[in-house]
């Protein structure tokens, strides 16, 4: 039994006032007076047993009857009584006036439960109590549903606390949407419409997912020759079934629901009797087949298609990284398959009856293959497993068979999905931990990683920046309060460590997603893809058209030649990455961070000596004079220098060119090429339009000027480079982080200016700064020297 | 003018420009930047009660070191067998013609202290397996199958017995040193000795003679575990997020557990061809994970009464029911009662369907309170 406790935590309020005024004491007693008064109703509610623990001590009782009924019939028959005088006193009047119909069910099954324990027919007593126990659900729900329409949200949530629960499995908890959405109800922040609709997606949903259960049930008892539990099984599902059969027949009409209840009816009949079960359990199954009482939204839908796609694309991943030399060599790359397949199947399961609506056959033949592959993981052992290549063709070929099948919108990328899917990555990166393979936990982190990088960090970029460092900091190799995954795993930190920066990175990660809801209209996709390609291409363009704008005398203007060669170069290996990593998008995605620090490198390498020559050779000494003696002297040094142009070309393109490739990539598997294509194409122009202003300027500008914006272009885009070079290093941890913490940089700064608050970066943004101006001193002094030279010899010469 | 002061004049002004668009940018405020992100759901809990959840870590620590006090009791044993069967230079035959009384006397001591080790972890199994971080010890020490038998849930551990050999990955080790204790894993036994225990001419059920060198690789790597599992839970730091998912992971496991039960000896009897869960019915170990599951629930007992004290109610009284329920099992068990299989299905559909309301209950709790399950 209850007892009631808000007396306990109210009643020193009146007490304490009248010990710290104790000249008030009439004032406070009528206070506690009052107050206590306010809650009778309160506390009586609390000591009143809810419909949930009633049903609880009719369904036990029930119970304990059918378990005493072959040994002590008497005790079983006193039993039935009990439980018939609960609800006699106590439920029925409760449910009564708002749920008649099940009243009555119950009241009948109790009159056939207390005839069968008098005949000690234990299968006809076993459906009555299972009949009863439905029935109750049903009144239950019926309840709850009256009283949420009515307004009154406390008396619905007090009938929904009779109720069941779906079975909890890794993958699937109890949902508590329902109980969410009465809370909300109740404090006024959720419409009563609003709350109904989750109320009824939920019981719906359970009472499905037992009624597939109890179908279940039927067919394992009587495989093993359970007459009672056999009955009991039929009777549930013919229970579970008439709480769903209003559903069905909004749905499908009086007529389907009409056959369905007879199909159920007669299984349950059957069940109890016996016959031929396979035909009448078939039967009733057919009845439903396709049937979903609780639609999923259309957003659901294509998350769990998702989901599933996701999920599917990972088991053949971590089957082939477990299994080596027809054996199973890591257990838990081989567990983790198997998690992924079960992720799979569970989506596959929540959209089996939609499948089903669009194509019966393929649907069942799916699910046949889902069987195979489940088959194939369980046989896996240290003796003896199936060569990866088995599991491939089967994963493959169910991929194909889901793609002929699921609508077009289904199979667009989903970005709910993919933080569902890092969400499991994530758990597997713990499980690793804890098990003590760091090695799998860093796999796992990347495949998360990944999984982000060739998802939604494309739209976050644009969309909510502001998450992106913060990400990037926790997956890899932050310092800031939780140090990044990659780190801590790489010092193979104790599992309480690893999880306080997995709860950092889910609360961000949560964040994340929820900026992203609702980004994903053709026009925000178009404009995403616009920003991306003009934010990456502008370094390049500004490097590439201050370079040419001001190489425009004859000879010069041949070195252009290389610097379109480069940029052609790069154009062509994006678009080979572009076809790589069709397919292949997450396994690139786990590099992608490595190669832009690799690519970079070159680049900052290449400007570096570029601007050198470009001061000392260009400046003091114009480019047709150097260009001339560098031919005469070696032609060597001409072709060192074409090599530089190329190659600093191609990496200014390329140094993005990877990255920008895996994000279009995955705007296009969100929302489709043509409306990617369109923003690339305004992004470009964008950026050309930038181009050719700078070359414009640069061809207009004297030429002094044009030198000097040359060279500042050059310092600026170098300081940038360089700090965005250093950032990407630290956060594959290719160079140490010292965070300045006294800075607090906005996230922009970051983006555009490559500033970010450690002292490697800023130092090393500082020292390219130095070098390039060092450079254009050192440059002038030579010049100076040089010059004075000539006079001095001049002045000899004409003394 | 010289030929170069226009430039030089114009580089250093845009120097000190860029350098100061570049320092005005590390002082800008970060207007957008997210300067309070949500908090993790675990610790957006709002409540004014905290979960006392001490108690629970106690209860963890103070049965932990009880565990290893007890398989360092059977180490003893195991070591002692050992050590004969090394003295007859594991010529079992000789051994057992030999020394038989102290053979048999050594062997019923190792498996009294196993029967006080393996449930001295089943009374922490309901927090050791449901809690993420200590949840690998549960996998290793009692619940994950063998390399052979493959799954999801295989025991990462190979066994490196005293001679040299290598058993790669052969289950959890309760699992393993049961079977070679009660013999019911031949692979574990001598064969060629007939270990007639009672010398009534035939051979029944445990009496065979474990191998020395398997029973000491798997106590020790026991033990070893018990003592890491200690220490793990010295440094464990309860979270309400670790106490609310393990009592939703835990609760809903008693279909395995009376899955395990029905295909037992005491059950199906002689016809029962399972290796482990030999010596215990696992309807004891069933009431000694609900008891730790019941200190945990203590623990969040605070914070579910604050937003829901009849939900908290029933979840008590739903334990203590579940509980109840399985203990008076269990008493017709010890009493001699036997149970038909499908006495048994129905046993475990109804301890399931408890368990599954009381899952419900815990889960609607902490949504509730706004505490993420793992």
């Amino acid at each position: 039994m209850l007892r009631p406790t808000f007396r306990l935590t109210v009643a020193p309020v009146p007490v304490a006032r009248q010990q710290r005024r104790p000249q008030r004491p009439i004032a406070a007693i009528l206070a506690a007076l009052l107050i206590a008064v306010a809650l009778l109703p309160l506390t009586a509610a609390a000591q009143t047993p809810s419909p949930a623990q009633l049903a609880e001590q009719i369904r036990s009782r029930l119970t304990r009857a059918q378990l005493a009924l072959a040994a002590d019939r008497a005790q079983a028959a006193a039993l039935v009584d009990e439980s018939d005088s609960i609800y006699t006193a106590d439920l029925g009047p409760q449910l009564r006036p708002i749920a008649p119909d099940a009243d009555r069910t119950i009241a009948a099954d109790l009159a056939v439960a207390r005839a069968a324990v008098a005949r000690g027919d234990a299968a006809a007593y076993a459906a009555a109590r299972a009949s009863i126990w439905t029935a109750m659900l049903a009144g239950a729900y019926a309840a709850a549903d009256t009283s949420l329409a009515a307004g009154d949200v406390a008396a619905a949530q007090r009938w929904l606390s009779l109720r069941e629960y779906r079975h909890s499995t890794r993958f699937l908890r109890p949902d508590a949407d329902a109980t969410r959405a009465l809370h909300s109800a109740a404090s006024g922040q959720m419409s009563i419409p609003d709350a109904s609709a989750a109320l009824h997606a939920e019981l719906l949903d359970t009472y499905q997912a037992k009624l597939t259960e109890a179908l279940s049930d039927v067919r394992a008892a009587d495989r093993q020759g359970f007459a009672m539990r056999r009955a009991e099984a039929g009777a549930l599902a013919d229970g579970y079934f008439a709480i769903l059969a209003p559903s069905l027949a909004q749905q499908r009409g009086e007529p389907a629901r009409a056959a369905a209840s007879g199909a159920f009816s007669e299984l349950a009949a059957v069940a109890l009797r016996g016959g031929d079960l396979d035909a009448a359990t078939l039967s009733a199954e057919q009845s439903i087949a396709g049937f979903r009482a609780a639609p999923l939204s259309q957003a659901d839908q294509v998350r769990r298609a998702g989901q599933l796609m996701r999920f599917l694309a990972l088991v053949p991943v971590e089957y082939s990284r477990g299994v080596a030399g027809g054996k199973v060599t890591k257990d838990l790359e081989l567990r983790e398959a198997t998690t992924f397949h079960d992720g799979a199947l569970a989506a596959f399961n929540d959209l089996r009856s939609l499948l089903e609506q669009r194509d019966a056959p393929a649907t069942a033949q799916m699910a046949a293959q889902f069987a195979a592959i489940e088959t194939l993981l369980a046989s896996a052992n240290a003796q003896s497993a199936a060569d990866p290549a088995a599991l491939d063709a089967q994963v493959a070929a169910l991929d194909a068979s889901l793609r002929a099948v699921m609508p077009q919108e289904w199979l667009r990328h989903n970005n709910a999905a993919d933080f569902d899917v890092i969400q499991t990555a994530l758990d597997q990166m713990e499980r690793a931990v804890a098990a003590g393979d760091y090695e799998l936990a860093e796999s796992a982190r990347l495949e998360a990683y990944a999984i982000l990088e060739s998802g939604p960090e494309a739209k976050l970029i644009v969309f909510a920046p502001q998450f992106k460092p913060s990400l990037e900091s926790l997956f890899w190799y932050g310092q800031e309060e939780r140090k990044g995954l990659a780190h801590l795993i790489g010092q193979r930190a104790s599992q309480q460590e690893i999880r306080q920066s997995r709860q950092a990175l889910n609360a961000e990660l949560a964040s994340a997603q929820k900026a992203l809801v609702g980004n994903n209209a053709p026009m925000a996709v178009g404009t995403n893809a616009a920003v991306i390609v003009f934010r990456e291409g502008l370094e390049a363009v500004l490097i590439l058209a201050s370079l040419m704008g001001s190489m425009k005398f004859g000879e010069q203007r041949k070195l252009r030649r290389p610097l379109w060669a480069g940029a052609a170069l790069a154009l062509g290996a994006s678009a080979l990455t572009w076809v790589a990593a069709q397919g292949a998008l997450t396994m690139l995605a786990r590099y992608g961070e490595r190669l832009e620090a690799i690519v970079s490198l070159i680049a900052i390498g290449v400007l570096l000596l570029i601007t050198n020559w470009f001061f000392h050779d260009v400046y003091w000494k114009g480019w047709m004079s150097n260009f001339h003696q560098q031919k005469r002297r070696m032609t060597g040094g001409q072709l060192g220098q074409t090599i530089g142009l190329v190659t600093l070309g191609f990496a200014s393109i390329y140094r993005e060119g990877f990255e920008t490739v895996l994000f279009l990539q995955a705007l296009v598997l969100e929302s489709g090429a043509a409306t990617v294509l369109a923003g690339v194409a305004a992004g470009l122009a964008a950026t050309v339009g930038v181009g050719l202003v700078v070359f414009l300027l640069q061809a207009k500008l004297p030429h002094k000027k044009m030198l000097i914006a040359t060279g500042m272009m050059i310092v600026f885009v170098l300081m940038q480079m360089v700090g965005n070079t250093v950032h990407v290093m630290q956060v594959v941890g290719w160079m140490s982080i010292h965070p300045i913490r006294s800075l607090d940089l906005p996230y922009w700064a970051g983006m555009w200016f490559g500033l970010y608050a450690t002292w490697e970066g800023i130092a090393l943004q500082i020292a390219a700064g130095l070098f390039t101006i060092g450079s254009y001193f050192v440059a002038e002094r030579m010049q100076h020297a040089k010059q004075d030279a000539v006079i001095r010899s001049q002045t000899a010469r004409a003394s | 003018m010289a030929p170069t002061s226009t430039p030089t004049t114009w580089l250093r002004w845009s120097s000190a420009a860029l350098l100061a668009i570049a320092l005005a940018g590390c002082g800008a405020p970060s207007a957008s930047a997210p300067t309070s992100v949500e908090a993790p759901a675990a610790t957006a809990a709002a409540t004014s009660t905290a979960a006392d959840l001490a108690p629970v870590k106690d209860y963890l620590v103070e049965r932990s070191g009880e565990l290893s006090s007890a398989t360092a009791a059977l180490k003893t044993h195991s070591d002692a067998y050992y050590a004969l069967a090394k003295q007859a230079n594991f010529d079992y035959a000789a051994l057992w013609s030999t020394n038989r009384a102290a053979v048999i006397a050594v062997i019923q001591d190792a498996r009294a202290a196993w029967v006080v080790a393996s449930p001295g972890y089943e009374r922490i199994e309901g927090i050791v397996a449901g809690v993420p971080s200590l949840a690998a010890f549960d996998v290793v020490i009692d619940a994950g199958t063998s390399g052979t038998d493959g799954g999801e849930n295989v025991a990462p551990v190979d066994l490196a017995l005293p001679n040299g050999r290598m058993l790669a990955k052969p289950g959890n080790l309760f699992g393993v040193t049961e079977s070679t204790l009660w013999g019911t894993f031949p692979e574990y036994t001598i064969k060629q000795v007939q270990a007639d225990f009672d010398a009534d001419g035939s051979i029944g059920f445990g009496e065979a003679l474990p191998d020395a060198n398997v029973l000491k690789a798997g106590v020790d790597t026991l033990h070893e575990q018990t003592v890491a599992l200690g220490a793990a839970a010295q440094a464990w730091q309860p979270t309400e997020q670790d106490a609310f998912t393990a009592l939703v992971t835990m609760v809903p496991t008693m279909t395995e557990y009376f899955n395990s039960w029905k295909s037992s000896r005491f059950v199906a009897g002689g016809s029962s061809t399972q290796r482990d869960f030999v010596a215990i019915s696992r309807l004891a170990d069933i009431q000694d994970i609900l008891g730790s599951l019941q200190v945990v629930h203590r623990g969040v007992s605070p914070v579910i009464s604050q937003v829901d004290p009849a939900q908290d109610a029933q979840i008590g009284q739903g334990l203590s029911e579940l509980k109840a329920f399985v203990a008076d099992v269990y008493a017709k068990e010890r009493r001699g009662e036997r149970f038909t299989a499908e006495d048994a299905d129905l046993l475990g559909s109804e301890a399931q369907s408890r368990a599954d309301t009381i899952t419900g209950h815990v889960t609607q709790a902490a949504a509730k309170l706004n505490i993420a399950l793992q």
